[in-house]
């Protein structure tokens, strides 16, 4: 049962798209300082889950509690969430207003620097590769330092350097007390990152427990 | 919210002029509208100073649909939309900051279409500089504050301009009724206090639908 210190709390959710049954029976628990990894096969519903996680999207049953306030949650996934006609400094300057972070330039470039672009701080974010506009949704994940963080497959298209960049931070994040909700499709290289495992199978939920407990056979 | 507001239209301003495009298109076919018109009369004929207005006012309408178009697409390319929507920022400042952004693009667009308007159609800004300058005010906000909420509802959706274009102007019509009788009336020399009934017309549209916009928005930018 989760405390109520916990950062997320899912009580029996059940979604449905139309008639048709997306998962049912849904429990979990997200602690501060941990990482849960959300596990199961294409089309078991595990990006619907986290939006419903974060607040997208309404469960159709159960309940959903998060322990923190919107502007201490952040969000990453396929999508970059950047606007290509701006430049990384533009990009990162308005979440900054929209966080209300105040950072100044000084700042922002530090945040630039950590992710390996303020030699392209007045580019273009639309001249970006793949890799490198993700590098920079993780400076805007960086500027928010968020308490809870979701991430939906943040790794695809992204070189072994910036994967270990986003594998650094993740560290960072749990160190400081962050909780994460981590989509993976990569078990056996992020297993050993996660403190616990929620498992989508057969449109349920079939396992959550600890990470060192979850048999990978089950998938 | 205001700083949030505020960082929205300044960040749609930034995108609508980057690559030096502004809101050439809005502004491209209002002109070619009053051209295309002031073809319609035969040589040293005037148009009335109804069909001038009315002219004038089609064009806004008709910008006003690119416009908004134009500003939610930002936020379709890389899915921002959710990103903004996770943010604190309160979603009915996401249609603030929209709002505020199309009004400043489409009086923009009309810097343009007045003086086309006064050389193509023969249109008269009468004596009344002050009256002409609340008019355009009372009317493009109205027309924005639809503008916004209408967008959010084309929002991801393939027909998003046929649907802004079903909705908007059918709405439109008792608002752009007002723009044309008051800026005829100013036109003609008539006070602005005989305006008021019109001046009423306007401002009642632009208070009902701002409230609807507020309550309306936030479910329909998350498309529930």
């Amino acid at each position: 049962m989760m405390g109520s210190g916990s950062l997320l709390d899912l009580r029996s959710v059940s979604h449905f798209f139309g008639s048709r049954l997306i998962f049912k029976g849904v429990s979990c628990v997200l602690d501060p300082a941990s990482i849960m990894l959300v596990a199961g096969p294409n089309g078991a519903g595990k990006s619907t889950l986290l939006k419903i996680m974060a607040g997208l999207l309404a469960p159709r049953a159960g309940s959903v509690r998060r322990g923190v306030p919107d502007r201490s949650m952040a969000f990453m996934g396929h999508q970059t969430f950047v606007y290509p006609a701006l430049s990384a400094l533009g990009n990162l300057e308005f979440w900054n207003s929209v966080y209300g972070r105040g950072l100044d330039d000084a700042g922002l470039l530090g945040l630039l620097d950590r992710v390996g672009l303020k030699g392209f701080a007045l580019e273009a974010a639309g001249t970006f590769s793949r890799g490198m506009a993700q590098r920079l949704s993780l400076a805007r994940v960086l500027l928010v330092e968020p308490e809870l963080l979701f991430l939906d497959e943040p790794s695809t298209g992204l070189d072994t350097a910036s994967q270990a960049l986003l594998h650094n931070e993740l560290e960072a994040a749990r160190a400081r007390g962050a909780g994460v909700v981590w989509i993976s499709h990569d078990l056996e290289r992020d297993l050993g990152r996660a403190d616990t495992v929620l498992q989508l199978s057969g449109r349920a939920m079939a396992y959550f427990g600890p990470a060192g407990e979850f048999s990978r056979e089950a998938l | 919210m205001i700083s949030s507001t505020l960082a929205i239209a300044r960040k749609d301003l930034r995108l609508a002029f980057a690559g030096g495009q502004g809101p050439v298109q809005a502004v491209l076919l209002g002109l070619l509208l009053v051209f295309i018109f002031s073809l319609s009369a035969a040589p040293g004929e005037r148009f009335s100073p109804q069909q001038a207005m009315a002219i004038f006012w089609l064009c806004s309408s008709f910008a006003v649909v690119l416009i908004f178009s134009l500003l939610f697409r930002f936020e379709e390319e890389n899915d921002t939309a959710t990103a903004l929507l996770l943010s604190p920022l309160p979603v009915q400042g996401l249609w603030l900051g929209k709002t505020l952004a199309g009004l400043v693009l489409l009086l923009l667009c009309q810097v343009f279409f007045f003086p086309a308007a006064l050389v193509f159609l023969g249109l008269d800004p009468g004596g009344n500089p002050g009256g002409l300058a609340l008019m355009v005010l009372g009317v493009d906000l109205g027309l924005c504050v639809l503008g916004g909420l209408i967008g959010a509802m084309g929002h991801g959706q393939g027909a998003k301009d046929a649907l802004l274009t079903i909705i908007v102007f059918p709405l439109q019509v008792p608002l752009l009724l007002g723009g044309i009788r008051i800026g005829v009336g100013l036109m003609q020399g008539v006070p602005l206090a005989a305006l008021g009934d019109w001046f009423g017309l306007v401002l009642a549209f632009d208070a009902v639908f701002s409230g609807a916009a507020l309550f309306l928005f936030p479910h329909v930018f998350r498309g529930e």
